[in-house]
């Protein structure tokens, strides 16, 4: 951001101005003709420093910059928005490479996969508070979310085809109590 | 391919449990225990003066030595079971004995020392009657061999056969007995029963016929029974119709003489049956002329023979056993009886004058819980004095072995009878004393808040007594070494263990025995002996009530049925201290068919007991109005089948509201092609956990878990090798229904088979490849339960799947059983026992239907081992190492409180107990456990936990400072 000091040095008489009157200069210019005057006077005519033409006490906003920020600001939302969806081929490379043997890496990437949309939805607040300034902040955050649902998919996907959820029968085999014995009986060869 | 499913092979046997004990393990877990059986001749090594051994030759076909200071096993020699291989007849020659053995089959003569095999001859066939041996100017050079019809003469040091020689007129005369008296002569001892003897004598040196005498003996039916020869070649024989002595001179021989008991001054009743006994301490010399006479069951006569007349010397009444002993050349009498109801005395009398031996006497205690004195065997000894010691080696009527030195210290007893057990169970322990009197507090009704108090503080002092107590021994054998410290188990400090890994056993014998084993040490703690026991009875040991229900005590049933009048009695006793219970048992008048316990329980947590009698009606033991009551309501779902393999029927019968019974189905195996072998159910206490078997596509085949499930063994009665077949049949013992049906074609018995969760396995023997043949039968219900929640024989729609598979094993095998844990998780093992000695513990992996030839993903996936024929025996299956075990007859499985291990004896001959992990131990940490370092790890960690939480905080105070 550009400060009006900084426009300030452009001309040819420079006065360092404090922003209040109790500051101390450290060193002075005095370019006007004629008029030297000592540090005491100085402070004392503070009031009578003249100001170049086209100075004004007052920033004047900057409306070009203004514009270009806009869409800076848009833009980086966007980024934030889609980073998830842009994850997903890296992720379905990461999966095809990991295959589907249970040994610690694919179940850490596996992991790893599933924890981070778990954690990216988790914090949904901070994001939106980041995307507050974007005017299309609604979608982006639905962009966002699907982002983020879709890897989480993916991570379940791969726990499926590693054979880690428990979709199949045998998986609640071992909660089948015995069956309950409606009849008795016994006996054997005659003694 | 092939390398595939090596490397598949290879994996799995990496993977597979190594069940191999370490060698500091040995004898950790198990114990062993050798027996040799009832005894049937017993010497006592006589030939050193200082010899330790005594002789046994027993009815279980085995031959001994005993250490007569420890009465433990010098060595065994084991010989085939049956008659086959049947001592008949022991010979003790210095340091040879020498036996006969399997009616006359073979001669085998052994070195006593080492136990060691001399020489062993095959003799000609022909029905072995008796055997002595034959000496000759005092040396004993020979051995007599008599069969039905010939004679032989064999040389004792190598068994070669002198001569042999036919005996005459075998065919109407029965010859008996064989007697050589050290003259150069054997005689032969015939009779015709109730006409003449006839006394055939051999010379020694050639086999020629001496002479060849027959005289009348219109009275004499058998020689053995009731003659003996006495002093110089005098056939004495006694006869008790007319109560008379017949004395015949073997080398004179006129006419027997008479000689009336009358006339020696004895009062006969009649229909006594008398005995006679004599004894030739050496063979080179004829008998003493001192001899007993039995009159009655308690009534013995020491006589002696004096020029043709006979003198009495001594009477013995009450006396309960006679016998006679030598040594050097002294010999004595030796005659127990009774003192009072629980001791017996020993004396020692002197065999020519009847004298009583000064300080011979010997108290022999009679166990209450044993039987009655049935043999005498005498170890007789000199003293420095001059005098006549002795040792006695008591034989009673429950087969124990007692071996007594004077004045009467037992310095062992074996008890014999272990070596035929019938049954056994395993019971649950009882908590401590102090746990059990935290129970029993609890148990008690209240009465007020006082007493409740008062009772509370009382257990409490009663726990802290027993805990410092407890602490006060441990500090007490801290100091010794650890191998001084004996844990001696007795019936008052028992007790349950963490693990419930201690168990007592109660064993069944066949002679009518009952034992209380503890199956940690496999010391007895109790034994009882039940007299009147039947020959044949077949026995049926049941748990009614175990110590899980505390002031209650536990409860065994053991039912006795006599095979020949079917008459049956119930014994009640408690389990742990062998008592006989103070409930009466109910009288069963009719002769009872089948017993079945119900899982209902009566108002003191006792098992229903119900007795089926030949009439199908039915009686209930305990038989109170709550149990009537109970059984009232649950009549309906009550069924029972029984098993008439002479007549190859199975019939099934449902129980009425009024206790009796109706058919209600009949499954007919005509007896004439098949009988019935056996017939297998499942355990009850069997638990399975899991429903069903994982497929590699991951879902899931269900199996038939039913419980009522039988497997019936058939076999063919035709054995021809090409016609020969084993039948099994898979019925459901509530319909009746028959589910499924095998033929083993050219096959034959003995099968052994396993029924358990939703398997059978059986082995037979295949006689078209002539080896031992494994198959085992697996039922499934498909990939859908029909009904979850129940199983009930009468709504099963459809029939089970099943699978089956056939190996090839190795060996024969004597018995077989099924490993069992407490919930069923643990992986199964088959315990098989193998003719040799072992017990090889099978995984049951390997005999799984599903093993498929070609490999596939999905069945790598399940962790199928690829079909192979051979079933192998390796070495480290073996769960008791080189500990043999001969004869097993049974192993018995029981749960312990731990998932991953099980119990398991295995009996016979001998006893073997030890535990298997079929999964490893995955419970229990290993015990090699290095807790030292893992607990000085975890400290470790700790402090420098501690320490560098102390050192950062001071980090982060002096950066503050900065």
């Amino acid at each position: 951001m550009a400060s009006p000091g900084g426009q300030a040095g452009g001309g040819g008489a420079l006065s360092t101005r404090g922003g209040s009157g109790a500051r101390r200069m450290k060193w002075a210019l005095e370019l006007s003709l004629g008029n030297t005057r000592s540090r005491g006077d100085r402070q004392g005519g503070q009031g009578d420093v003249v100001y170049p033409i086209g100075y004004s006490e007052k920033p004047v906003p900057d409306t070009s910059i203004q514009e270009t920020d806009k869409n800076l600001v848009e833009k980086r939302c966007w980024d934030v928005a889609l980073g998830p969806l842009k994850q997903i081929p890296m992720n379905l490379f990461i999966m095809y490479m990991s295959g589907n043997t249970i040994s610690i890496f694919p179940i850490m990437m596996v992991c790893m996969m599933a924890w981070r949309p778990i954690q990216a939805l988790m914090s949904m607040s901070a994001t939106f508070k980041l995307l507050e300034s974007s005017s299309q902040q609604w979608l982006q955050g639905l962009v966002y979310l699907i982002g983020n649902l879709l890897g989480l998919a993916l991570a379940i996907y791969k726990c499926q085809s590693m054979g880690l959820l428990p979709t199949h029968s045998s998986d609640w085999l071992a909660f089948i109590d015995p069956p309950q014995r409606m009849e008795i009986m016994g006996g054997g060869m005659v003694l | 391919m092939t390398k595939l499913v090596l490397l598949c092979l290879k994996c799995i046997i990496l993977c597979s449990t190594i069940e191999a004990v370490f060698e500091d393990q040995v004898g950790k877990f198990d114990w062993r225990q050798q027996y040799v059986g009832k005894v049937r001749f017993s010497h006592f090594d006589i030939h050193v003066q200082s010899s330790k051994k005594v002789l046994l030759a027993t009815e279980k076909n085995v031959f001994a030595a005993l250490n007569t200071r420890t009465g433990e096993l010098f060595w065994r020699h084991v010989d085939k079971a049956g008659p086959e291989g049947n001592i008949d007849a022991l010979l003790q020659h210095g340091q040879d004995a020498v036996l006969v053995i399997g009616n006359g089959r073979l001669l085998r003569s052994w070195e006593t020392n080492v136990g060691g095999l001399n020489w062993e001859v095959v003799l000609d066939p022909g029905s072995f009657q008796s055997a002595c041996l034959v000496g000759q100017q005092d040396t004993v050079k020979y051995m007599a061999v008599q069969k039905k019809t010939a004679i032989s003469l064999h040389y004792l040091s190598n068994g070669h056969q002198r001569w042999i020689e036919n005996l005459p007129e075998s065919e109407t005369v029965d010859y008996q007995a064989v007697y050589s008296g050290g003259n150069g002569e054997v005689y032969v001892l015939g009779v015709v029963p109730h006409s003449h003897i006839t006394i055939v004598a051999y010379s020694v040196d050639d086999g020629e016929i001496i002479k060849q005498i027959s005289v009348k003996a219109p009275w004499l039916s058998s020689i053995r029974a009731s003659c003996t020869v006495v002093g110089q070649g005098m056939l004495t024989c006694v006869d008790s119709a007319t109560a008379s002595f017949y004395m015949l001179d073997l080398h004179v021989q006129p006419q027997m003489t008479q000689i009336s008991l009358q006339s020696l001054g004895l009062d006969i009743y009649p229909g006594f049956r008398p005995g006679l006994l004599s004894t030739q301490p050496n063979p080179a010399r004829p008998p003493l002329s001192e001899f007993f006479l039995q009159l009655g069951s308690e009534h013995y006569l020491l006589l002696q023979l004096n020029n043709g007349q006979i003198v009495s010397l001594r009477d013995f009444k009450p006396a309960m056993l006679a016998s006679f002993a030598t040594t050097g050349e002294k010999t004595v009498a030796v005659v127990m009886s009774p003192k009072n109801r629980t001791a017996c005395s020993v004396n020692l009398f002197s065999a020519d004058t009847g004298r009583r031996l000064l300080d011979t006497t010997l108290i022999f205690n009679i166990d209450p819980n044993g039987g009655k004195p049935e043999k005498l065997y005498v170890q007789a000894f000199l003293k420095k004095d001059d005098s006549v010691g002795y040792r006695v080696m008591v034989q009673t009527e429950d087969h124990t072995l007692t071996f007594i030195q004077q004045p009467g210290r037992v310095m062992w007893t074996r008890e014999e009878a272990l070596s035929d057990v019938v049954t056994m169970e395993m019971v649950d322990l009882p908590l401590t004393g102090t746990q059990a009197e935290l129970e029993g507090e609890f148990g008690k009704k209240a009465d007020g808040l006082m007493p409740m108090v008062m009772k509370r503080l009382c257990s409490q002092l009663i726990l802290l007594q027993a805990w410092t107590a407890h602490l006060w021994k441990l500090f007490y054998n801290a100091r010794k070494p650890r191998s001084q410290v004996k844990n001696d188990v007795t019936i008052e400090n028992l007790s349950r263990d963490e693990f419930n890994l201690q168990k007592m056993m109660v064993m069944v014998t066949a002679s009518g025995k009952l034992f209380g084993i503890d199956s940690k040490t496999g010391n007895i703690l109790w034994r009882h002996y039940l007299d009147n026991i039947p020959p044949n009875a077949a026995f049926k040991l049941m748990v009614q009530r175990t110590t899980a229900h505390f002031p209650h005590p536990p409860q065994c049933t053991l039912l006795i049925k006599d095979k020949d009048s079917g008459l049956a009695t119930l014994h009640v006793f408690n389990p742990i201290f062998g008592r006989k219970s103070h409930i009466t048992p109910p009288a069963l008048p009719q002769p009872i068919l089948q017993s079945l316990m119900l899982p209902l329980m009566d108002q003191d947590y006792a098992k229903v007991l119900l007795l089926i009698d030949d009439q199908f009606k039915v009686s209930t033991f305990p038989s109170t109005k709550n149990v009537l009551q109970q059984l009232q309501e649950m009549a309906s779902s009550i069924f029972f089948y029984l098993v008439d393999s002479s007549q190859g029927k199975l019939s099934g019968y449902r129980l009425r509201k009024d206790l009796s019974t109706e058919l209600i189905w009949e499954v007919i195996i005509p007896a004439e092609a098949q009988r019935i072998v056996s017939v297998k159910g499942k355990r009850p206490s069997e638990h399975v956990h899991s429903q069903g078997r994982v497929m590699g596509d991951r879902s899931v085949l269900y199996k038939y878990l039913n419980p009522n499930l039988l497997a019936v063994v058939t076999e063919s009665t035709d054995l021809h090798q090409e016609r020969s077949f084993v039948g099994i049949l898979l019925l459901d013992g509530v319909t009746g229904r028959i589910i499924h049906e095998a033929v083993q074609r050219k096959a034959r018995g003995p099968v052994h088979v396993v029924h358990s969760e939703n398997w059978v396995v059986y082995e037979y023997w295949s006689t078209k490849s002539r080896r031992n043949e494994f198959s085992v039968i697996e039922l499934y219900e498909g990939m859908e339960l029909y009904n979850s929640t129940a199983f009930s024989s009468l709504d099963r729609p459809h029939a089970p799947q099943v699978l089956q598979q056939s190996y090839i094993f190795p060996s024969s095998i004597s018995t077989m059983e099924a490993t069992l844990t407490e919930k069923g998780i643990t992986s199964r093992h088959l315990l098989i026992g193998l003719p040799a000695g072992g017990i090889l513990s099978l995984p049951k992996m390997f005999l799984d239907p599903r093993r498929p030839e070609i490999v596939s993903e999905q069945s790598r996936e399940e962790n199928l081992i690829p079909y192979s024929p051979e079933l192998l025996i390796r070495t480290e299956w073996f769960v008791n190492y080189n500990q043999t075990v001969s004869r097993v007859r049974g192993i018995y499985t029981a749960p312990s409180g731990l998932e991953s291990t099980c119990l398991v004896v295995a009996y016979g001959l001998d006893i073997y107990h030890t535990r298997v992990y079929p999964s490893k131990q995955f419970d229990v940490l290993k015990d090699d456990y290095d807790y030292m370092l893992i607990s000085s790890v975890l400290f470790a960690l700790f402090f420098a936990t501690m320490i560098s939480k102390r050192l950062a905080e001071v980090k982060l105070l002096n950066r503050a400072w900065r």
